[in-house]
């Protein structure tokens, strides 16, 4: 016997479509809130549901290089809790780059790094490179899975390319929540591959730099690893503190730079290449808090020293306000950066050529020198109506203003004092930024 | 005994992590401010990827926040 069910009276099942719709609806709103921002639905097509966030860079420095910089990111959230993310930057650089050499009473006359051509520098001016020019690119990706409720494990890699330059670098880490899924514990590793091949050839280190003494391409090679602990504390306030230990081995050297050798009036007698040590390991710690004042306002401070054995140590500490406006259409994002680090043990402006340095080791590279640098910022966005059926779209402008100043001057012979040494670096980055 | 700043550091973020151990962290229902775009600690990962090229370009120092490799030739 088959049963069939009885046809309902049109009353109730008119009641019945009624009920049905409303628990759909109130199915589908419970789903849409239970899903991580940017979650898509299982099935949903490949392309559907990707967060893109995009930036235009510009920076420019006083009198030396600019670059133009496009980045895009794209992210999905799969509703198993998977994420994927893919990111590609390109720069194109342009400008006078400084070689390393000291500003003189009399005009000095460089060879580029291809030895086929030449410049000539001003009696008094900074040295640099007036034809630098570099193009890179690079791509990364990064896969997240849940392993099980509160452990995730993810796996990245990134691969850049430059005129001279080639860099690939993998990474793996693993989080875990505990506590109500206050406390987070995370711990993850990287390894990087470097190939150098200079315009020219690679100079030997420490070789005299009119000899032109290369050799051919040279490798880095870096491994490093990061233990963090991320911590709800209140309601309001949000801590991380990471420890990380890195260290690279291999061609360590800036190829372009190079050292002024002086006698002891000051005129310039040769230079020779910089000559680093080939390792370097380097540890840090690291403490940011993400403070919620007000219903408007919140602040993040970080905390960074970083200490390796070149002798270098820095402290870095960053505040950025957000003040949301208007309902959280708009906000502002003020932020100041103070850093300040020592100089590395080989670290040199000049040699004197009646001395050796102190080690085999130097290098006037003035990013290896003690200074003190300050960076003010602020971001302006604004919240638009999304594309298609996405909620929401962001559109944002910043701009930063960078200056070091040296904190370590050396005393300097007679022909040379009078003329500034050490010129501060200024540098302005204006961006536009777009995600939806 | 000597403490470098590496040493108060660490300390100083213990002590943070471990002051009113009973206190700490939320219920499920009290993350609606820590919910807020602004209170992720990745909140603008681009604009940190463009100051961090900037910060590897022209200073000894990298990484922290997260790993230090630079994958540029710039330093």
């Amino acid at each position: 016997m088959q049963l069939k069910p009885k046809a309902l009276p049109v009353k109730a099942a008119s009641a019945r479509r009624r009920l049905m719709a409303a628990s759909c609806a109130l199915l589908s709103a419970g789903a849409a809130q239970s899903q991580e921002p940017g979650a898509a639905p299982a099935g949903s097509g490949l392309l559907e549901d990707w967060s893109v966030d995009s930036a235009l860079a510009y920076y420019h420095e006083n009198g030396r290089v600019t670059a133009v910089e496009p980045v895009v990111d794209v992210s999905k959230v799969f509703a198993d809790g998977q994420s994927l993310n893919f990111n590609a930057t390109f720069d194109a650089l342009s400008g006078a780059s400084p070689n390393g050499a000291l500003p003189s009473r009399q005009a000095q006359t460089f060879a580029g790094p291809s030895g086929k051509r030449t410049y000539t520098i001003a009696p008094g001016q900074l040295p640099a490179d007036p034809n630098y020019h570099d193009t890179r690119f690079a791509a990364g990706a990064n896969w997240t899975l849940p392993l099980t409720r509160v452990d995730n494990l993810s796996v990245g890699g990134k691969f850049s390319a430059e005129d001279d330059f080639i860099s690939a670098t993998v990474n793996a880490s693993i989080a875990h929540d505990f506590n109500d899924k206050n406390t987070t514990l995370s711990f993850g590793v990287f390894n990087e591959f470097d190939s150098l091949h200079p315009v020219g050839n690679t100079p030997v280190p420490g070789s005299d730099f009119t000899s032109l003494v290369r050799t051919g391409g040279k490798t880095k090679d870096g491994v490093g690893a990061l233990l963090g602990i991320t911590q709800v504390m209140t309601r309001n306030w949000l801590t991380e503190f990471n420890l990380s230990v890195d260290r690279f081995t291999g061609y360590l050297n800036d190829p372009y730079k190079i050292t002024s050798i002086i006698d002891s009036a000051g005129n310039t007698t040769g230079y020779e290449y910089e000559n680093r040590p080939d390792q370097r390991t380097r540890k840090s710690a690291y403490w940011e808090n993400r403070v919620a004042w007000t219903s408007q306002l919140s602040t993040g401070l970080s905390l960074r020293y970083m200490s390796d054995d070149w002798a270098v140590r820095s402290d870095t500490a960053q505040l950025h306000l957000h003040w949301s406006l208007s309902n959280r259409e708009r906000y502002i994002e003020p932020t100041f950066r103070w850093y300040r680090q020592t100089a590395a043990n080989f670290y040199t402006p000049f040699i004197l050529d009646t001395l050796k340095p102190t080690t085999n080791f130097e290098s006037a590279d003035d990013r290896l020198g003690a200074f003190h640098a300050l960076t003010y910022g602020v971001k302006y966005a604004q919240k638009l109506p999304g594309l298609g059926n996405r909620p929401e779209s962001e559109i944002s402008v910043r701009a930063e203003y960078y200056q070091q100043t040296f904190n370590e001057r050396v005393p300097v012979p007679a022909g040379l004092q009078g003329l500034d040494l050490y010129p501060a670096l200024k540098a302005v980055l204006v961006q536009i930024g777009y995600r939806f | 005994m000597k403490f470098d700043r590496l040493s108060f550091l660490c300390l100083l973020a213990g002590a943070a992590l471990a002051s009113g151990c009973s206190s700490l962290g939320v219920k499920p229902w009290q993350r609606d401010v820590l919910a807020r775009d602004e209170m992720r600690l990745d909140a603008n990962p681009l604009d940190a990827a463009i100051d961090d090229h900037m910060y590897f370009s022209k200073e000894a120092s990298s990484g922290g926040r997260s790993y230090a490799g630079g994958g540029c030739g710039c330093n």
